[in-house]
């Protein structure tokens, strides 16, 4: 075997740097930022592509940055080059925020007209559909989950150990604790998250890394029961894991439906193509889709065929939120969850 | 070496590893260092400086012996051992976490220090089983006639320490930078917060990006404290370097302590490698619902299948940031090495890219290099390849600045007075006399953009990365698919080292 010579080095190195040239370039039609799964929304956003004969460009978000990786791009970029035409959100409290700090500009959707009034900005600046819900995923070889009904069981002495949830500092945990100060009342809701954060500090509530670690940790039997999203329930379903959902307080506060958001940013390049785009995604079709999918989002609009394990209105009571005010509120309870559960 | 070649290298420098940091650190307004240094955050950088301590002595005391059983005993395999000895720092710490978790029931501080230990231990064998190397053998010849063994270990372990604590002092960075591991082994169990998650959190939680970034000083004060010891070591020319009629010291027999050396050997590997790469095995092939190989196919096919193009960027992106760094690196090593005083000063400043957390690194590049001038560029892949460049330039400059340390002035002096210019001296003299540490640079490079995550995040090429793939696909709960893909990029972070190891005749150079 030939030893390696500085001009074989050499001549390797120029011939990967013509590779790594080659394969950097392009200007896309449309730039469109998501943090719903990869999995579920590339195969809808390629057939957009394909339909309409645009190059999309799409950038994901991970799991682990739960939303606030995209968001804080389009801040950060809005400053000096805004690129990003469309962001596709899985959640609502950010894009709401974004509204807020003026970065999305209004488009009323022909698409939206018949999403329910409470899933759409009064200003036209995003709009909701197919939603997630806040539920209790319950290992039903340790628990019967007719046992369980309020979000307060969560902390009953008789759980102590056995119950979980995702630490509230971002995704769809903090929204939903950002969502139960206006609805439980501010003390009430106060007493709710430093319920949380006191047991656990001392182990009695087992705070997990996200969503689908409680998911896990629950279908191994690590815990009994815990605060998750109807998606990550639903992959545990499927799996064939002995899992069941409760929708909690049903004659109470009800269940936080959390819907995803689209938008379009206020300095989008490409506006026309963005329109088209919210158009796209915005059609009950769409809904449906994600109804069959895996993630087994829940349409808001009634009208919309779901499978059977995807709830409709008969099946939870809906807790009553106004988006705008969570929007708000996020940024100050993200401050105040920190200091109580990063200790 | 021309100063021309040395201010480009520096600029490039500057752009690539420093901008992106001083950008940042433009943001700060004195009252944003208040929120700093509360009570609350103090209380967990004491914790983090605990864990980083702890995770520095667990790879110190499963680091040293194990460097010197495979560089210098007669264990059966001690060559093989050694090349798998690495591994465990190329594996994402959390699929290690996860192995752990899986395995285990310890949790909480405890687990975090010893994984964290366990993940890093590899840094320290590998310098202490270099500066075992480069104990001379006369020297080694007459401690083994005065006392045996023993003896010998007693008089080469003070030579061999500094390089085993400047390896300590990189474990102890790594450690007190991870939140994903801590995050995850207290997941059951008392919480452990570190404060590496504070300076996540700030991100999330702050939209004023200047207190934000100062609440990443405290960690960054902290990692910079940690890396002082190493620099001084690494100044005072203490990492094991070899005179110019250094003799090459022999295999130490261990006799009836052969056997139970080799169990060591592969208890350590079998914790640190084997188990996580096991568990993926395992899960690929079904794991818990019912293992097969039929399934193990199967989710190989769909790893595959779906993250071809991902592996494809993934290794574009980190050969080219190995392409552009090793250039920048060479000159500067080369500088570090030969300007003495002014190389003092300049080793500090080349350990800022690695010396802030990732997400502030990324974001910086975000405000840097997203401009009307630069924007084409932070639209198109090579954004991905210059931002792991200039993270991980530190480490290619650390290690010419070593390699240099070993190369006779003379020859260099002997070609500028037969009239090569710098620049082809540097092409045509220094590099390949470099050789196998230019191939052991580029390597370090590519194997820590393969592995990057935090700071790719932020620019829009890493959405494409088999790493990001990755992380995605554990959200929707497919274990055989990431477990297979995991194993795909382990793979692929592993082949630059494997196919030197087999087919070049000299070993790789990365060591100081």
């Amino acid at each position: 075997m030939p030893s390696l010579t500085s001009r074989r080095v050499l001549h390797g190195a120029l011939a990967s740097g013509v590779l790594v040239l080659a394969g950097c370039s392009g200007a896309p039609d449309l730039i469109v930022y998501c943090s719903l799964d990869q999995t579920f929304s590339e195969p809808l956003i390629q057939r957009f592509a394909r339909e309409s004969g645009l190059d999309v460009r799409v950038e994901f978000d991970i799991e682990a940055n739960k939303n606030v990786g995209l968001a804080m791009r389009i801040r950060e970029e809005a400053a000096a080059r805004p690129r990003c035409d469309v962001f596709w959100s899985n959640e609502t409290a950010q894009t709401v925020s974004l509204a807020e700090d003026g970065l999305l500009q209004a488009y009323d959707s022909p698409s939206a007209a018949d999403i329910p009034g409470e899933f759409r900005d009064p200003e036209k600046r995003w709009n909701g559909f197919a939603a997630r819900a806040r539920v209790f995923i319950v290992n039903t070889q340790l628990v019967d989950p007719a046992e369980i009904d309020s979000m307060w069981d969560l902390f009953e002495p008789r759980w102590k150990g056995k119950v979980a949830m995702a630490r509230p500092l971002a995704g769809t945990t903090l929204t939903h604790m950002t969502a139960l100060y206006p609805v439980l009342g501010e003390a009430e809701g106060r007493r709710y998250v430093e319920t949380a954060a006191r047991l656990a500090q001392d182990g009695s509530l087992n705070l997990a890394t996200g969503n689908a670690h409680v998911m896990r940790l629950v279908r191994e039997g690590q815990a009994a029961f815990g605060w998750t999203d109807t998606d990550d329930y639903n992959v545990a379903r499927l799996e064939g894991y002995p899992v069941a959902a409760v929708y909690p307080d049903r004659n109470g506060a009800g269940t936080l439906l959390i819907p995803n958001t689209i938008c379009i940013t206020k300095s989008a390049p490409r506006p026309e193509a963005a329109r088209r785009f919210v158009d796209w995604v915005l059609r009950p079709e769409i809904e449906a889709e994600l109804a069959s999918s895996r993630a087994a989002q829940v349409p808001l609009r009634a009208s919309v065929a779901r499978p059977a394990h995807v709830v409709d209105a008969s099946g939870f009571t809906a807790m009553k939120v106004d988006w705008r005010e969570i929007g708000r509120a996020v940024q100050a309870r993200t401050a105040e969850f920190q200091e109580l559960f990063l200790k | 070496m021309s100063r021309p070649l040395v201010v480009t290298a520096l600029v490039a420098f500057a752009v690539l590893g420093l901008a992106p940091v001083v950008v940042m650190l433009a943001r700060i307004e004195p009252h944003d260092l208040t929120a700093a240094f509360s009570q609350r955050s103090l209380a967990l950088l004491g914790r983090t400086a605990l864990l980083g301590g702890g995770a520095a002595a667990v790879a110190l005391v499963i680091g040293l012996p194990f460097g010197f059983l495979v560089a210098r005993t007669d264990v059966p395999g001690a060559g093989v051992w050694r090349v798998l000895g690495v591994l465990p720092i190329l594996l994402p710490p959390l699929v290690v976490a996860m192995s752990w978790a899986g395995m285990s029931t310890l949790r909480g501080g405890m687990a975090t220090t010893l994984v964290l230990g366990l993940c890093t231990f590899p840094l320290v064998a590998l310098y202490a089983a270099r500066a075992f190397e480069r104990i001379d053998a006369r020297q080694e010849e007459a401690a083994l006639l005065a006392g045996g063994l023993r003896g010998a270990l007693r008089a080469e372990l003070p030579l061999v320490m500094p390089s085993a604590l400047f390896a300590a002092c990189f474990a102890f960075v790594l450690a007190i930078n991870d939140f994903a591991v801590p995050d995850y082994v207290s997941s059951i169990g008392p919480k452990w917060n570190v404060y590496a998650d504070e300076v996540f959190a700030s991100w999330r939680s702050d939209q004023n990006t200047g207190r934000a970034v100062a609440a990443a000083l405290p960690l960054v004060l902290l990692t910079a404290l940690a890396l002082w010891p190493a620099l001084e070591l690494r100044r005072r020319n203490l990492l094991a370097s070899f005179a110019s009629d250094f003799r090459r010291p022999g295999t130490l027999r261990l006799g009836a302590w052969r056997w139970p050396a080799l169990c060591v050997v592969l208890l350590v590997l079998g914790v640190t490698a084997l188990a996580p790469l096991g568990y993926l095995l395992y899960w690929s092939g079904g794991g818990t619902r019912g293992f097969s190989f039929e399934h193990m196919r199967a989710a190989f096919a769909y790893a595959l299948e779906v993250g071809r193009s991902n592996l494809q960027s993934s290794l574009l992106f980190a050969a080219g940031a190995a392409l552009v760094a090793v250039p920048i690196g060479l000159v500067l090593g080369h500088a570090l090495e030969r300007s003495g005083r002014a190389g003092r000063w300049l080793a500090p400043v080349a350990l800022l890219p690695i010396a802030v957390p990732a997400i502030l690194f990324g974001i910086g590049g975000i405000a840097f290099w997203n401009r009307p001038l630069t924007g084409a560029v932070y639209d198109s892949g090579w954004m991905a390849v210059l931002l792991f460049a200039g993270r991980f330039l530190p480490f290619v400059v650390l290690a010419f600045s070593a390699a240099v340390a070993m190369l006779d002035p003379r020859i260099e002096e002997s070609a500028r007075l037969a009239g090569a210019r710098p620049a082809r001296r540097l092409a045509w003299i220094v590099a390949p006399a470099l050789a196998p540490a230019v191939f052991g640079a580029a390597a370090v490079v590519y194997v820590l953009s393969m592995r990057e995550l935090d700071a790719a995040i932020l620019v829009p090429a890493a959405n494409s990365t088999v790493l990001f793939r990755l992380y995605n696909a554990v959200h929707f709960g497919r274990d055989d698919f990431v477990a297979a893909l995991a194993l795909l990029v382990a793979f692929f972070v592993i082949a630059p080292g494997l196919l030197w190891t087999f087919f070049a005749r000299r070993r790789l150079e990365v060591l100081p």
